[in-house]
């Protein structure tokens, strides 16, 4: 029983600090660095536009950078651009209804083998 | 259940390996994305002519019912005939764009009605010039994309790629890369 | 003339390998003979495999794959390396190996010749395939059709140390998980109630893994400091395809290690292990069919790509098959309490199948959908940090007290030592995240990675002996191992999420402060070698005025591929490491991004306690 102490511990404190990190920067460096840290750099394998040197990947940047000043959102310039490019451009993929499996999937795993643990838990 | 959970391996397996058979069937090539415009409409833009900067043609000149302008010193096409525009970004500093150039000037010929629509992509302008001198001018208009903002909105990441646009505006063929005379033959003949 | 020797004696070892399948009963010689057919089949695969290096080592351009892929004046240890550096050779490699592995099970091994037997054919057939793979469509002894003087492969990327072991060590692993395959199938094949296979199995496994831990270890740490992309680990699909099966070799491992006789947990092992090795040959064929593009993509065609799908629909498919049909229906009762030591063994089996599938379904999820619906995704690092990450979470948390866990009760000895230690280290990691970054995955690494340590401290203190023998490291070798991974979290955390990263415009001459470091461009120098033109930045590091290193960005510049690629200078001690990265240049004025990467060094050491571990755990009984 001091188990679930211990756990409930761990994640009241996740809690408590999740709510921390959910606070915003402003600062314009800040957002333009983690929107293209997401962003699939084109011309070059398998590197973030953030970390790319090409030239596609500076154009993009100056790209975020002034749609960002223009007052767009996060979610409006990832619209933008995969118009453009397709998703492929997204490292992180939407979450639609075509990437519903593969976002949900985890979780209904995750799910699935708690019941099982918990019905063999139960025999004993 | 616990019949069913035994064969939920082999039956994954099955479904995996059919997915992988028909991705190396219908060769596909993971360096070449399908193009995400395709069959959308063509993004609006407007590009001065790299001969006389006052002069701009513009997205909209290029569909149907709407004639070219007389100062873009090219023939109009009459409003009953299908109207097709073939657009191609390149640059005299783009070595396949010298190799696929020479294909232009055979569409002109075989496909009267298609207006040929060179972007010179993040060029200067006497580089552009050399070039075509050169390499001889197929294109009924060439337009200037310096800082490659027309490039972006196509979804150019790299040249040399050609567009075709029918006369509604809409993208119906995208190629990145040279084109070949196969791929004329095969895919963009039986558009017209 | 090598070539020759080369071929045929791959097609003589193919030979001898199906002389050996042949039932017994048609050919009536005695099993030791029998045993002979295999292992000479090994030697002429050696001598197959050896021909191709003596091709490198001489220059032999009349070969092709030579002539395509190695240049006389590449350093000795280069053209070695080379004949394993292109897919035809490494695949003969992986052919080899596989018959290395069964030659040596053949004579360590101490069952019954009836078990035996099974999976030495087993092993066999698995070696046929892939021969006729490679004498039908990547054959490394093809004759070059043109006269030569010269070969193609001269490219200094591929010239290092790392990246020369880096793929033996990870087929060693690869291949390793093939021969327990075969003692899998093979005792659910054979009639005989002698648990042996289960110790030989361990005993196999955690050869493989560990392998496969040092190789996957050295391309991490070479994509480090020789790719200059900033980090050691990418969710390139690659990459994702080496963990694969080193997760499911890690819950092989774990379940072999706390079985018991549960005829449950036996069920389960051998899935394992069918599983393990069909990870293998899965990632085999994702990398060499080209349908997935990554820096370690192959040159490849489709009917390479369909041989390989074949050989990994039949292994698997088999594998599957036999597992399915033959495997005992008795049911068999687990142990199971809420957090005793089977319930522990159980919930890091499920974490880490799910950890794999979530895996595997990233790195295959575009492939799906674009055949599905023409559209290309890309499944990239964020999509792995925010699913896989969390799963693995809770397996770290049980990860740092189940050595102490009981087979019987709930208890734990000594529980109460356990929390006090766990309330102080909170409280500390709460203090460091108070005056630092306040992040929760900061939080979280730095807690569950110096919880881990400080678990398997106490628990090694709890059972200290005052005589420290070899029987004593055996016991508390899981343990070390561990602490391994504690280190590595720790690493992990903190270069990743404390990294500190700066942008600089600086010209010769200049000085940039950082903290107490300070760096100064001292000159730069442009160098022409044979085929590359090479920039390097020099940079001077000084602490408090006294030198204590130089560090060395660079670009080269290649003019016949006119490819630029950029070389990270490095500086590293214990406690962090300086990286730089040069950009571009105007003006005389470089503009460079300098990365503070705190505690690397446990990652990597954190590695090396992990493989120590795995030497350990071969000989524990």
């Amino acid at each position: 029983m001091k188990f679930q102490y211990f756990f409930k511990y761990i994640f009241y404190f996740c809690f408590i600090l999740s709510s921390n990190s959910a606070l915003s920067i402003d600062n314009l460096d800040y957002k333009v660095k983690e929107l293209t840290l997401e962003l699939r750099c084109m011309t070059c394998q398998n590197q973030s536009i953030y970390d790319s040197n090409s030239d596609f990947a500076q154009d993009i940047k100056i790209l975020v950078e002034d749609k960002f000043k223009e007052g767009l959102s996060e979610k409006e310039i990832k619209v933008f651009l995969t118009k453009r490019y397709g998703e492929y451009i997204l490292f992180k993929p939407y979450f639609n209804i075509k990437n519903l499996l593969l976002w949900l999937f985890p979780f209904i795993l995750l799910l699935f083998s708690l019941g099982f643990f918990i019905k063999n838990l139960k025999k004993n | 259940m616990r019949k069913i959970i035994k064969f939920v391996p082999l039956v994954l397996l099955i479904v995996v390996c059919v997915f992988f058979l028909l991705f190396i069937i219908f060769e596909k090539d993971p360096s070449n994305p399908p193009s995400a415009l395709l069959n959308k409409e063509m993004p609006k833009f407007s590009t001065p002519s790299l001969y006389n900067k006052n002069i701009k043609l513009s997205s909209d000149n290029l569909k149907k019912n709407v004639n070219l302008s007389v100062n873009t010193n090219v023939f109009t096409v009459e409003d009953n005939i299908e109207k097709y525009t073939l657009i191609n970004f390149f640059a005299s500093w783009c070595i396949p764009c010298r190799a696929e150039h020479k294909l232009f000037f055979e569409i002109k010929e075989d496909f009267p009605n298609v207006f040929l629509l060179g972007i010179a992509h993040k060029d200067s302008p006497a580089d552009s010039k050399k070039y075509l001198i050169e390499e001889g001018n197929p294109y009924s208009f060439v337009g200037l994309d310096q800082n490659g903002k027309i490039a972006l909105e196509f979804g150019v990441f790299g040249l040399p790629e050609t567009f075709i646009i029918n006369n509604d505006g809409k993208i119906i063929f995208k190629h990145m890369g040279l084109l070949t005379k196969k791929i004329i033959d095969d895919e963009i003949s039986v558009l017209f | 003339m090598i070539s020759l020797i080369g071929f045929s004696s791959l097609c003589l070892s193919a030979f001898f390998s199906i002389l050996f399948l042949i039932p017994n009963s048609i050919f009536k010689i005695n099993i030791k003979f029998f045993l002979l057919f295999f292992r000479f089949s090994t030697i002429l695969i050696c001598i197959s495999f050896c021909s191709l290096i003596t091709a490198y080592v001489t220059s032999d351009f009349s070969n092709f794959n030579v002539f395509q892929n190695s240049h006389s004046d590449k350093p000795l240890i280069y053209k070695i390396s080379g004949a394993w550096g292109n897919h035809e050779g490494s695949i003969l490699l992986w052919l080899c190996m596989i018959s290395i592995y069964g030659f040596v099970y053949s004579l360590m091994s101490k069952s019954l010749y009836d078990f035996k037997i099974n999976v030495l054919k087993i092993q066999s057939s698995i070696f046929l395939i892939f021969a006729f793979f490679i004498i039908f469509t990547s054959n490394p002894f093809l004759v070059n059709s043109i006269e030569v003087n010269e070969g193609l492969g001269l490219n200094p990327i591929l010239q290092d140390p790392a990246l020369a072991i880096h793929p033996p060590m990870l087929y060693l692993g690869y291949v390793g998980f093939s021969l327990v395959f075969s003692l899998g199938i093979a005792s659910l094949l054979t009639k005989n109630d002698d648990k042996n296979w289960i110790i030989e199995t361990k005993r196999w496994s955690i050869i493989s893994w560990t392998f496969l831990t040092a190789g996957i270890a050295l391309g991490s740490y070479w994509a480090y400091y020789e790719l200059g992309w900033g980090g050691w680990w990418f969710w390139d699909p690659v990459e994702n395809i080496s963990l694969m099966p080193w997760i499911v070799g890690l819950a092989l491992v774990h379940s072999l290690i706390m079985i018991r006789g549960e005829q449950a947990i036996e069920r389960w092992i051998i899935f394992l292990s069918i599983l393990c090795f069909s990870l293998s040959v899965l990632g085999t064929f994702l990398v060499r069919s080209g349908i997935l593009t990554s820096v370690h993509s192959f040159a490849s065609d489709a009917s390479r790509g369909l041989f390989i799908l074949l050989i990994f629909f039949l292994t698997t498919g088999f594998g599957l098959l036999v597992f399915l049909v033959k495997s005992p229906i008795k049911k068999n009762h687990l142990n199971l309490l809420l957090i005793n030591k089977t319930s522990a063994l159980i919930i890091n089996n499920i974490l880490m199948v799910i950890a794999m599938l979530t895996i595997l379904l990233g790195t295959i999820y575009p492939i799906i959908i674009e055949v599905l619906t023409n559209t290309r995704i890309s499944v990239g690092g964020p999509y792995f940090n925010s699913t896989v990450l969390p799963v693995l979470l809770p397996g770290f948390l049980l990860m740092s007290i189940a050595p102490a866990l009981s087979w019987q009760s709930n208890k734990i000895k000594k529980f109460r030592v356990y929390v006090v230690f766990f309330l102080i280290l909170s409280f500390f990691a709460f203090i460091h995240s108070y005056f630092t970054v306040f992040n929760t995955w900061g939080f979280l690494g730095l807690i569950l990675g110096s919880w881990i340590i400080l678990a398997s401290i106490i628990s090694i203190v709890l059972r200290f002996k005052l005589l420290i023998s070899l029987s004593y490291i055996k016991s508390i070798n899981s343990f070390i191992a561990h602490i391994g991974v504690g280190l590595m979290i720790l690493g992990i955390t903190f270069s990743s999420i404390y990294q500190k990263e700066y942008n600089f415009n600086i010209s010769v001459e200049e000085e940039i402060n950082i903290n107490d470091n300070v760096l100064k461009l001292e000159n730069i120098q442009v160098i022409e070698k044979e085929n590359y033109q090479s920039l390097k930045v020099l940079f001077s590091l000084r602490k408090k005025g006294e030198l204590i290193d130089y560090i060395l960005p660079g670009k080269n510049y290649y003019p016949v591929s006119k490819m630029i690629t950029t070389e990270a200078g490095i500086y590293h001690d214990w406690l962090k490491d300086i990286y730089i990265i040069l950009g571009n240049e105007e003006n005389n004025t470089w503009n460079i991004k300098i990365y503070l990467n705190p505690l690397v060094s446990f990652i990597w050491i954190g590695v090396c306690i992990m493989i120590f571990s795995g030497f350990i755990a071969i000989f524990k009984k």
